[in-house]
């Protein structure tokens, strides 16, 4: 009886000291100095992540802690945690509509501060990436990680096969369309089951042909520039690509994400895949003996009579670092944020395979895996009038299922050019 | 023999009339406490709080704010929920109408003492032993359109684009059903056949009945409480259908395989309108409860009656 008594009362004090301690490593972790939670999207890029809130916590008397959620689940976390006590002070996002709900409801601190008193906070950046999150005119975010335009990759052997080189002009495209269409090769590899990839097209054609202002228009709440002229010659021209059968036939049960449209284009039975700057290395992963010699891309093509400068890009622009208002350290936060720019940063996210986009990245080139395609993508993202931040990003989430679908049903004829003009002009814009 | 016969028959009209157990005390609330208190906290109260939301606006940052009726008439109006509870219908009954019969005939072969047949069924049973997701993106790799099974049997499937038209990304939906799910209902209809009396069977060879004639005049009217036992299993899970259509379809091609769960989750965990998925939550929850209600009235569920009576 004794003894269980003795146990019980052991038991109770392990679980208040237990308790008791928790409490006590909270406060202390609070007082002092303080610190800042930094929350990243769980993946392989969190290695450099790691390294650089190291190298902050060297020299800073505020500490930084990493808090990385696991890929799939971040933005929905996001989502929950950032307006209750548990929100981090810096937070990893995708700029432009990402981030733009979070500053619809004032939980963002505008740059502009940190960047009056270091203009290096938005000089070292690469403008067009930079300003995909500037938000109203205001700076939200900073870069932190890899710039992915999108490029149109393609089968060295099929083109050579058919006699044809890489396309320069949207004819040239469609010539050698319809060249390996008669060879008996699907000319273009699309992953339809995940809809993303289908919207490239639109989102590279509407740039082309209408210029980037379009779409900027419509985003701002124009529903009518989704009917203008411009817009419906894009969907025009996509269609009478689809419509030759470019595509193939069976796009829709292939998916790029389980590897099924890559897979195509590896083994010659596709020629052409339009896709980011992901690609390299999902083919790397894939087919490796492809990836190194049989693997080539060029810059989506020109399109004549089109209002839209040749250079023009669009994809993912990078990821960002944001700033919530309510944190207690901002120069902490400030000072983190300039280690975005260091010569440490470029180097370790060059080695991991990702690009930055500060102005100094040209220096380090050589360290990147690949160094010839990371010097043709950087060149072609710095010489970029427009980076148009992918559509599904650049619009609120709410948009995002709606316009999958819209961009799905029009290649497969469910709808046509009045229909998607409809499904767009009813998106939720800001 | 003849005495016993009649004794035993006598001994089950006299049950039908007094019922079993009516006269017995029942138990008070207090047992079913437990069970009521987790009722109410993780399903009446989670219930409640849905009912809340879908009269409000929230997209999980801010504080929800009440807009009255909105999210409902924009429901109404909105032509993608219509068309996702005759999405969900139609897989619900392409799934009972496909499975039953299956599970049916593997169900009763499979209760078979031989033991061939217990090591063929554990075979069978495998694919209750996988995840849902596991299943779905097995059957994707298998019915890729170029380097999957279609792509050797053009004669069969076409072009393959199984996935990329309602039609066939419906079958493929209801064909991933079978597979995954004959499993569980083969073995509740195991258990059934093998609870049917053998004197049943006795007597029906004595009397010159086939297998065939067995089958029709003994097992299946001797299963017909399993039928609706696992018929409702089915429906419920048609019904609640989702994680396939997550990894299969996304809800594609268009939206013409988005069922009303799926619908549910794009709007309130992709688009962040929690609002609106409460909405279309609690469509779910009221059309699945009045099919419910019809299949427990159709069938007589509520007074089932033993299929032994009168042996």
């Amino acid at each position: 009886m004794r003894s269980r008594l003795a146990a019980v009362t052991a038991v109770t004090a392990l679980v208040l000291g237990t308790s008791a301690a928790c409490g006590s490593s909270d406060s202390s972790s609070d007082a002092g100095a303080g610190t800042i939670h930094v929350l990243v999207y769980g993946d392989a890029g969190n290695k450099v992540e790691k390294q650089i809130v190291e190298t902050f916590n060297k020299t800073s008397k505020v500490k930084a802690v990493l808090d990385t959620v696991p890929g799939a689940d971040y933005q929905q976390k996001l989502q929950t945690v950032i307006n209750s006590s548990r929100a981090p002070d810096v937070f990893f996002n995708w700029g432009g509509g990402s981030i733009q709900p979070f500053v619809k409801a004032d939980l963002l601190l505008p740059l502009d501060d940190f960047i009056a008193k270091d203009p290096g906070l938005k000089d070292n950046f690469l403008p067009s990436v930079f300003n995909s999150a500037v938000i109203d005119g205001k700076a939200y975010g900073v870069p932190m990680r890899g710039t992915q335009p999108v490029l149109l990759f393609h089968n060295k052997k099929v083109l050579a096969d058919a006699g044809l080189t890489p396309p320069k002009t949207w004819d040239e495209l469609v010539a050698a369309t319809k060249a390996l269409k008669a060879k008996g090769v699907t000319p273009i590899s699309l992953g339809g089951g995940d809809q993303w990839p289908t919207m490239m097209w639109f989102e590279y054609l509407y740039d082309r042909i209408a210029g980037p202002g379009l779409f900027q228009k419509a985003l701002g709440g124009d529903r009518e520039a989704w009917a203008s002229e411009d817009s419906r010659k894009a969907l025009d021209t996509l269609k009478q690509l689809v419509d030759s059968g470019a595509f193939g036939s069976t796009y829709d049960s292939v998916k790029f994400t389980d590897g099924g449209s890559p897979a195509l284009v590896a083994k010659g039975k596709a020629a052409f895949e339009l896709m980011g700057s992901w690609y390299y290395s999902t083919q790397q992963d894939a087919n490796p003996d492809f990836a190194k010699s049989g693997l080539g891309y060029s810059a989506f093509p020109s399109l004549s009579g089109g209002k839209g400068d040749p250079a023009d890009v669009v994809g993912n622009t990078n990821n960002f670092y944001s700033v919530l208002k309510k944190t207690k350290h901002p120069e902490a936060a400030a000072a983190f944020l300039k280690l975005m720019y260091s010569e440490d940063f470029v180097k370790a996210q060059l080695a991991i395979g990702n690009l930055p986009t500060t102005t100094n990245t040209l220096d380090h080139l050589d360290l990147s895996a690949s160094p010839g395609y990371s010097k043709d993508q950087y060149q072609l993202v710095k010489a970029a009038p427009s980076f148009q931040l992918s559509w599904d990003q650049a619009y609120p989430p709410s948009a995002m299922t709606p316009m999958h679908t819209a961009v799905q049903q029009f290649f497969d004829g469910r709808l046509d050019a009045d229909g998607f003009i409809k499904a767009m002009q009813a998106l939720p814009t800001s | 023999m003849t005495s016993l016969a009649t004794s035993r028959g006598a001994a089950g009209r006299a049950a039908r009339r007094t019922r079993p157990g009516a006269g017995a005390t029942r138990p008070g609330f207090v047992w079913a406490l437990p069970a009521a208190v987790f009722f109410l906290l993780f399903a009446l109260t989670p219930l409640l709080l849905v009912v809340v939301l879908s009269f409000t606006s929230w997209d999980g940052i801010g504080e929800p704010r009440f807009n009255g009726l909105d999210n409902w008439t924009a429901l109404i109006h909105d032509p993608v929920m219509l068309q996702s509870i005759w999405t969900t219908l139609l897989l619900t009954v392409l799934g009972v109408v496909t499975q039953t019969p299956v599970s049916i005939l593997l169900g009763v072969w499979a209760a078979g003492r031989q033991r061939n047949r217990a090591v063929l069924s554990a075979i069978y049973f495998v694919p209750l032993l996988l995840s849902a997701t596991a299943v779905s993106v097995v059957w994707r790799a298998v019915l890729d359109p170029n380097f999957g099974v279609p792509a050797e049997l053009t004669w069969l499937f076409g072009d393959g684009n199984l996935l990329g038209t309602r039609s066939g990304a419906i079958g493929v939906l209801t064909f991933v059903g079978v597979w995954q799910f004959t499993p569980l209902h083969a073995l509740i209809y195991q258990g059934g056949a093998r609870a049917i009396p053998q004197v049943l069977y006795q007597a029906a060879a004595v009397d010159g009945a086939g297998r065939v004639r067995q089958f029709f005049h003994i097992t299946l009217p001797q299963l017909r409480n399993t039928v609706i036992t696992s018929m409702i299993l089915m429906v419920v899970g048609g019904l609640t259908t989702f994680d396939t259509v997550l990894i299969l379809t996304q809800g594609g091609p268009g939206n013409d395989t988005t069922v009303t769960a799926y619908y549910m989750y794009q709007k309130a965990f992709k688009g962040f309108d929690f609002g609106v998925g409460s909405a279309i939550a609690l469509v779910l929850v009221v059309v699945a409860t009045l099919i419910s209600l019809v299949v427990v009235r159709v069938s007589g569920y509520d007074k089932m009656r033993g299929t032994t009576e009168g042996l």
